[in-house]
């Protein structure tokens, strides 16, 4: 058969249902054969945007997200999407079409080496020059995304490989790829530090969310008598109404999170990298913390924070045996009933009856209203940042925001992606001017392909995170972060037939998010917000807790 | 100095993503050996880098790649080296420990030579 024919029927075999992606001339033969399938080709408007709705797809459905591109600018433009999923450690496999092999670095028109620009940021990528090993490479690609640590496979096809006969001796050929190796030999060591740690605190990350060990974190803290904090990539991992677990740290995070983190004895952290955005200065991390680190992925374990005791496994195994483990923990509830006072403290439910209106009051009541399986997207800056601090992730809801990459313009395509695989759901995506400016255009595809997503737009008139920068760390200076030529969100929406509305008065919010909800089609609110609201409390970056700035905070408890 | 020694896939392409580990993690290579092994369609790559701590820092990167099947940190005691020296009277190629190669390639002030480590 046809290698074009092959790609079809391999994709079929990897259980692929839906695809993102956009044709080109080298991707023809490909595109011909997908007439004839029954997996569903949602065209975008951008390949970026496409790598997005793939990673939305997939942090949703938990499969590999499929995007493709064509040669030379597809691939280019498609970059950014692959380093995003990345980044966030999201399944995906991206194809991208390329010139004959027999031009190949000949600067052919539409010629990039998509294969050199892919590799630092994907998991692994292929670029296949040989017909007979196609079957096997697009195996692998499946495989390599979902095994051990997830991430993006890049697979680059030149146009003559999908024209090339493929046999089905070729077809037929089975590929193992290397298990991912385990390492638990610090286990005791582990055991002991959290049977005689007095004030132990579990962190846990993107990888707790993957690998979906929420319930067995919760069964260990209550164990442990341990809050949990969550990073940006482990909220909705565990529910956020739950007595022990204190939200999000780190940088905008909640301050009684923070507290527990900076003040504990032991740290158990699970599936988390010990991001710049949490640690803050990294030297002052910790200094009097034993840390436990849990990641699948050995090449973490000491590359931030170092010699910590280790256990190299996925969360959801390690967790079980750690709890196998702790049967002998003497419980006292002193750190826990000190925690539990401060929680207290650290409310912020912030119902902001002010105009204009401010945006923490917009997620309030996005949090309030919103079904318990919603998906929530972000953006990437202040929005992003609000809806961490402000949103309870509780039941079944997710949170899905591009946290290592930190792309502005995620949001709104994930979210695209994220209801395609769960189309009974609500989808709302938090977004900011600058960023939807940056993807605005996949209305076409929301509408084109009847996917409702409803976008809470906190319009602020600004590129709000660097301007808040300039405030408070730039003497006011103000450079390119004041929006001038913005159009009008609502008529842009209704241009691409979605339904819109403005909403300038706190007392509208509620009942414009109910409207969205009940739209047949995608909705956008523009939110018009107050432009000096800034996110606060916030550790200022490369300075530590004690240096915090307090804003409109509550917290009174200790200095963190 | 520091050799490591890696067991990989013989491939296009695998240099360049071995050699973006370093290059993202600011470590100069200080000599590279690439070359055929005893096992079908895989090779050897023996490099030598100053630091152990950068060493540490990047093996276990090495190591998540899938072109990577081994990846270890030779110790000293298998050091080799060898040089390539060349002058007025002709070529002359020394090879031996560390020590010997340094010594003989600094005594000969060759008007051109290239010199590396290598390991098994």
């Amino acid at each position: 058969m046809k290698g074009a024919k092959a790609a079809v029927e391999l994709l079929e075999e990897q259980g692929v249902q839906v695809m993102f992606g956009i044709p080109g001339g080298v991707l023809l033969p490909f595109y011909n054969e997908l007439r004839d399938t029954k997996i569903r080709h949602i065209l975008a408007r951008h390949e970026q945007c496409a790598g997005h709705m793939a990673d939305g797809y997939a942090r949703v459905s938990r499969k590999p997200g499929v995007c493709v591109a064509t040669s030379g600018p597809g691939a280019t433009n498609l970059v950014t999407g692959v380093a995003t999923a990345f980044m966030d450690s999201s399944p995906m496999v991206a194809i991208t079409g390329q010139v004959a092999t027999g031009v190949l670095g000949n600067d052919a028109f539409q010629e990039a080496d998509s294969f050199s620009l892919m590799m630092p940021v994907t998991k692994h990528n292929f670029r296949v020059t040989d017909p007979a090993a196609f079957p096997e490479t697009m195996r692998k690609a499946f495989m390599i995304a979902t095994t051990g640590r997830f991430g993006p496979v890049h697979v680059d096809i030149p146009v003559d490989i999908l024209n090339a006969e493929i046999t089905d001796q070729q077809m037929a050929k089975e590929v193992k790829i290397p298990k991912p190796k385990r390492n638990l030999s610090g286990l005791l060591d582990a055991v002991k530090l959290l049977e005689k740690a007095e004030r132990p605190t579990i962190m846990i990350g993107g990888g707790v969310t993957w690998s979906r060990a929420g319930s067995e974190i919760m069964r260990l803290a209550e164990m442990l008598m341990a809050p949990v904090v969550t990073t940006l990539m482990g909220k909705g991992s565990v529910p956020e109404d739950h007595p022990l677990v204190l939200g999000v740290c780190g940088m905008h995070g909640r301050q009684v999170a923070n507290y527990a983190l900076n003040n504990c004895d032991v740290l158990l952290a699970i599936g988390t990298r010990f991001s710049d955005r949490v640690t803050g200065k990294l030297s002052e991390f910790g200094s009097k913390t034993k840390v436990v680190h849990v990641d699948i992925d050995s090449s973490e374990i000491g590359k931030n924070v170092k010699g910590r005791v280790g256990l190299v496994g996925d969360a959801w195994t390690v967790v079980n045996a750690l709890i196998a483990g702790l049967q002998m923990r003497k419980k006292s509830a002193t750190w826990k009933d000190r925690i539990m006072e401060l929680r207290k403290q650290c409310t912020c439910n912030y119902d902001l009856r002010s105009d204009p209106i401010k945006p923490q009051k917009v997620v309030y009541e996005m949090s309030k209203v919103l079904p318990q399986d919603a998906i929530v997207t972000t953006e990437v800056g202040q929005n992003q940042m609000w809806a961490l601090h402000f949103y309870k992730c509780t039941g079944k809801r997710i949170f899905i925001t591009s946290g290592g990459m930190g792309t502005m313009g995620f949001g709104f395509p994930a979210a695209i992606g994220a209801k395609v695989a769960k189309p009974e759901c609500v989808v709302a995506d938090i977004a900011g001017d600058g960023s939807l400016q940056m993807v605005s255009h996949e209305f076409a595809t929301a509408v084109g392909n009847d996917i409702p997503v409803i976008v809470c737009l906190l319009n602020n008139g600004w590129l709000g995170m660097v301007k808040q920068w300039q405030k408070l760390f730039w003497d006011e200076r103000y450079m390119a972060t004041k929006f001038s030529g913005s159009p009008d969100f609502v008529k842009l929406a209704e241009a691409y037939g979605a339904e819109a509305i403005r909403v300038e008065k706190h007392s509208e919010v509620a009942e414009a998010l109910g409207r969205a909800q009940r739209s047949k089609v995608p909705f956008l609110i523009d939110f018009v917000v107050d432009p000096e609201e800034d996110v606060l409390p916030m550790t200022p970056p490369g300075k530590t807790s004690k240096d915090w700035i307090k804003g409109r905070c509550q917290w009174k408890g200790e200095v963190c | 100095m520091e050799v490591m020694m890696l067991l990989v896939y013989d491939q296009p392409g695998v240099m360049q993503r071995v050699m973006g580990e370093f290059n993202r993690k600011r470590i100069n290579v200080e000599t590279i050996v690439v070359g055929k092994c005893e096992q079908k369609e895989k090779a050897r790559i023996v490099l030598s880098i100053e630091d152990k701590e950068k060493c540490l820092s990047v093996i276990e990167h090495l190591r998540a790649l899938q072109e990577v099947i081994e990846a270890e940190i030779v110790d000293h005691s298998r050091h080799e080296a060898y040089a390539l020296l060349s002058s007025k009277e002709g070529i002359c190629r020394v090879t031996g420990t560390v020590e010997q190669v340094d010594a003989i390639v600094s005594k000969s002030e060759p008007e051109k030579f290239v010199q590396t480590m290598n390991a098994i």
